[in-house]
């Protein structure tokens, strides 16, 4: 995938979704003052961080964890997150924990399937051919990729999101956190340990 | 659109059931990916009833529902002895992709990858 | 397909590259949201993207591209009329 485009690109790029725009304000149908309030608030509304927070809560609340577990669609939003926010409104949420015999790993080996409406946009890495193809072949190999090299005791489980429901991994909780209150442990969360490719712990974020 | 809990649907597979990605080339859309295709693996959930993607791209006024299954597959299924011993990867399949797979009748011959 | 290189993590990744990307991106929810298109034909549109097109173009560019061919299918937009109007904005 060709993702390193030059300014001239951008401009040409800019220049057409300007364009469509337009011509779609002038059939009622988008205007562009309405794309940047849907930008605008997506941005804010949606991240990494939420699924942190996510982790952080199941990590501490024993209830909410056992909730998320059994429909975390309804257990995320007791944290104001909402997966009918996003692209398709019926995309159901699975949650998948990692533990001292499990890791997970997601990917959308058919496209760039991703929680979105709680996440953001995927990393490019995500989308990329390279990761796709590979991770379902070699889930060791990419994470040494990533750095992370794993117990070879521990069972690896890709997912695979090839139809309407979005993976988020809850990471293994890192020693010495047992006094962390709950931002603090959301700091621990990056966004790749939500998707497998890192674990929670310091340097994270 | 889904359904609640599973226990509503008439789903023809359970979790624990064996099953088999169906072999298939179609011309169109479609969401069995191809490295799982004839391949062997295990219903763990049924996520609810979804539109076939395969019917909605081709315009079909009413284009089916089916129940989707997160269906696991073994790493050594998948990929042979390039595949690994403790690694499996879960797809989400539309039923109509699965067809039921006997259990094996001969005890001497290993399951895929166990379970 | 083989022979990709190791996957290329970058640090810290905005949502979107660039203003266009994210526009890009909503105007398909948009577009989704007011019953247009869904979102198995989105991923449908770009999958029947000529195959040069495809690996010549980002990861919204054929977000874009797909967009495009869907409503022109669908008769929001004539054939060619964004090529058009790109044209006529350059001259």
């Amino acid at each position: 995938m060709s993702d390193d485009h030059g300014d001239e690109e951008r401009a040409e790029n800019t220049r057409r979704v300007g364009l469509l725009t337009s011509l779609l304000e002038e059939r009622g149908v988008v205007s562009e003052r309405e794309l940047d309030e849907l930008v605008e608030a997506f941005v804010a509304r949606t991240g990494p961080g939420q699924g942190a927070r996510i982790v952080a809560r199941a990590w501490t609340d024993s209830g909410f964890r056992a909730r998320l577990l059994a429909d975390a669609n309804a257990a995320v939003r007791e944290l104001g997150l909402d997966m009918a926010a996003g692209t398709a409104p019926h995309l159901r949420l699975r949650v998948v924990e990692n533990t001292s015999e499990v890791h997970n790993l997601v990917v959308c080996t058919l496209c760039s399937c991703y929680p979105v409406a709680i996440l953001g946009p995927p990393p490019t890495w995500y989308k990329s051919e390279s990761y796709r193809s590979r991770v379902v072949r070699d889930p060791r190999g990419v994470l040494e990729e990533f750095g992370l090299e794993l117990d070879p005791a521990l069972r690896i489980r890709v997912w695979d999101s090839s139809a309407e429901t979005r993976y988020l991994v809850v990471p293994v909780r890192p020693e010495g956190s047992d006094d962390h209150g709950e931002e603090e442990l959301a700091a621990l969360v990056s966004r790749n340990a939500l998707i497998g490719t890192a674990l929670a712990g310091a340097g994270a974020g | 659109m889904s359904l609640p809990t599973a226990s509503a649907l008439a789903t023809r597979f359970d979790p624990g059931d064996r099953v088999r990605a169906r072999v298939m080339n179609p011309p169109g859309h479609n969401r069995l990916p191809t490295y799982a295709r004839g391949r062997r693996g295990v219903v763990e959930e049924v996520h609810g009833v979804f539109a076939l993607p395969d019917e909605v791209v081709r315009g079909v006024a009413r284009p089916r529902h089916e129940p989707v299954y997160a269906v696991s597959f073994e790493s050594r299924e998948l990929w042979g002895v390039d595949g690994s011993e403790r690694s499996a990867v879960s797809l989400d399949l539309w039923e109509s992709y699965l067809e039921a797979e006997p259990a094996p009748t001969d005890p001497v011959r290993s399951s895929p990858g166990g379970r | 397909m083989h022979g990709f290189g190791p996957v290329q993590p970058e640090e810290d990744e905005p949502p979107f590259h660039a203003v266009w990307e994210g526009r890009v991106y909503l105007m398909a929810v948009a577009l989704m949201r007011r019953g247009l298109f869904t979102l198995d034909e989105l991923r449908d549109a770009i999958e029947r993207m000529p195959p040069a097109e495809y690996l010549a173009a980002s990861y919204y560019e054929r977000w874009l591209a797909a967009i495009e061919r869907l409503l022109v299918e669908k008769g929001t937009l004539a054939e060619g009329e964004l090529d058009a109007a790109v044209e006529g904005q350059r001259r």
